[in-house]
């Protein structure tokens, strides 16, 4: 029999993972790790459930940033910050991903710590607004871009989880866009998140691409950004650019869509995602 | 270690594995077979249930995170020996056929119509996509649906 233990406070999830060790685990929206027997992976022996620490379910819109706990959901992250335009991808991805009943279950913590998880919506959307997650564990906390982030995840030291999300507030306009195989409660084959910030004219002066679901791990795509910044946001030339630099994109082969499709369709996406952009202003 | 939970208004002791998907608690031990088990990935909505009245997937949640929650499975909705109105409208609208989904799709409705009492037929629709059916083709039970938006 596995054990649970739910945790009430988050120095109490850090203790108890801690004393777990490599046999322990945390557990959030437990939407992944429920479905570890389908991917014929084994279960920890010892869970540390996360959900009821009210700390980790809060939402708070600072001056500066908007804060997450790990334990928001997707529908209550997408119902709160529907109505704040400058966190519109984010908003994008988390009301649209999967579908309404896991939306209530599955978590921003979840989501990023899925490492085998290449359709996860809420990454991709994080790394365009330049995200940060803080990490608690014994006797310390620290902050890490989400890029540093998605390269440590799968080597958290015991006791170590995620406390919070923070997303910089900016004046960028940003969005998600995703394509799946239905048209809607799937899983996207491909995912672009694009935030930039615009003269008056429309000239891009910072943008930041991330790519979702067509590599194994979501990232940036540095390239495209440099080729954007200094000209119009122009859906039609944005797809041009996008064409000319995918082929540096390794395409994650996978039941539901070949390697080579994902990349074939990229760079219509990432036009998409430019003309809602242009559509916002 | 026994897990409490309240299910349909009773008060239910379960001392299943923690990690148990609450749809097997709610079908095996307690025999509410309304809830199916149907595709275990949290894509197919046959076995949606409230949680504390947010519908969730049951095949996807631990019971050990359903311990001291209020659970509603379908056999809730009918009071008295009366059907629910969806649960009329479904019937009115000849909605069911094989019975797979339906008591899924009641859940999800349910609440998404209590939330939304003015829904459009596309938001009916966009609120299903959780719940697949192999029979209907949707259509009536959208009907089903929008004839209680209607009806206000």
């Amino acid at each position: 029999m596995n054990s649970l233990h739910v945790a009430t406070s988050v120095a109490d999830a850090i203790a108890a993972l801690a004393d777990r060790g490599d046999a322990g685990a945390p557990l959030a929206g437990a939407t992944w790790i429920m479905r570890a027997p389908i991917r014929k992976e084994p279960h920890y022996r010892s869970y540390v459930a996360l959900a009821k620490i009210e700390e980790l379910q809060q939402v708070e819109l600072l001056d500066d940033r908007l804060s997450i706990g790990a334990c928001v959901t997707h529908a209550q992250l997408a119902a709160v910050i529907a109505p704040l335009p400058e966190f519109h991808a984010l908003a994008a991805a988390a009301g649209s991903s999967a579908n309404p009943a896991i939306r209530q279950m599955a978590t921003i913590g979840g989501n990023l710590c899925a490492a085998g998880f290449a359709a996860a919506d809420l990454v991709p959307a994080l790394i365009c607004l330049a995200a940060q997650v803080e990490l608690a564990m014994p006797g310390e906390s620290m902050r890490v871009s989400i890029g540093t982030f998605l390269t440590m995840r799968t080597n958290l030291p015991p006791g170590c989880l995620v406390r919070r999300v923070m997303v910089p507030r900016t004046t960028c306009r940003s969005d998600h866009v995703r394509l799946t195989l239905r048209k809607a409660g799937d899983y996207p084959v491909v995912i672009v998140s694009l935030a930039a910030e615009l003269s008056p004219a429309g000239v891009v002066k910072s943008a930041r691409v991330a790519i979702g679901s067509v590599e194994a791990v979501a990232r940036r795509w540095e390239k495209l950004e440099r080729l954007l910044i200094g000209h119009p946001l122009d859906p039609g030339d944005v797809t041009e650019k996008a064409a000319l630099c995918a082929e540096e994109m390794q395409g994650r082969e996978g039941v539901e869509a070949p390697g080579w499709y994902r990349i074939k369709v990229l760079p219509s996406l990432v036009g998409r995602a430019a003309r809602n952009i242009q559509g916002q202003c | 270690m026994p897990l409490h939970l309240t299910v349909n208004d009773e008060d239910r002791v379960s001392m299943r594995d923690p990690l148990t998907p609450l749809v097997d608690v709610l079908r095996d031990e307690f025999f509410l077979t309304g809830a199916k088990v149907v595709c275990r990935e949290g894509f197919c909505g046959a076995c949606t249930v409230w949680v504390n009245g947010r519908s969730v997937a049951s095949c996807l949640l631990p019971v050990g995170l359903a311990a001291d929650c209020k659970i509603h499975t379908v056999e809730s909705l009918s009071t008295g020996g009366n059907l629910s109105p969806l649960q009329k409208a479904f019937e009115d609208h000849d909605a069911v056929q094989c019975g797979m989904c339906f008591p899924g799709m009641l859940m999800t409705l349910t609440s998404f119509l209590e939330r939304e009492p003015r829904a459009t037929r596309e938001e009916i629709k966009a609120a299903l996509v959780g719940n697949v059916c192999r029979c209907t083709g949707y259509e009536r039970i959208v009907d089903a649906a929008f004839s209680l938006v209607s009806a206000e």
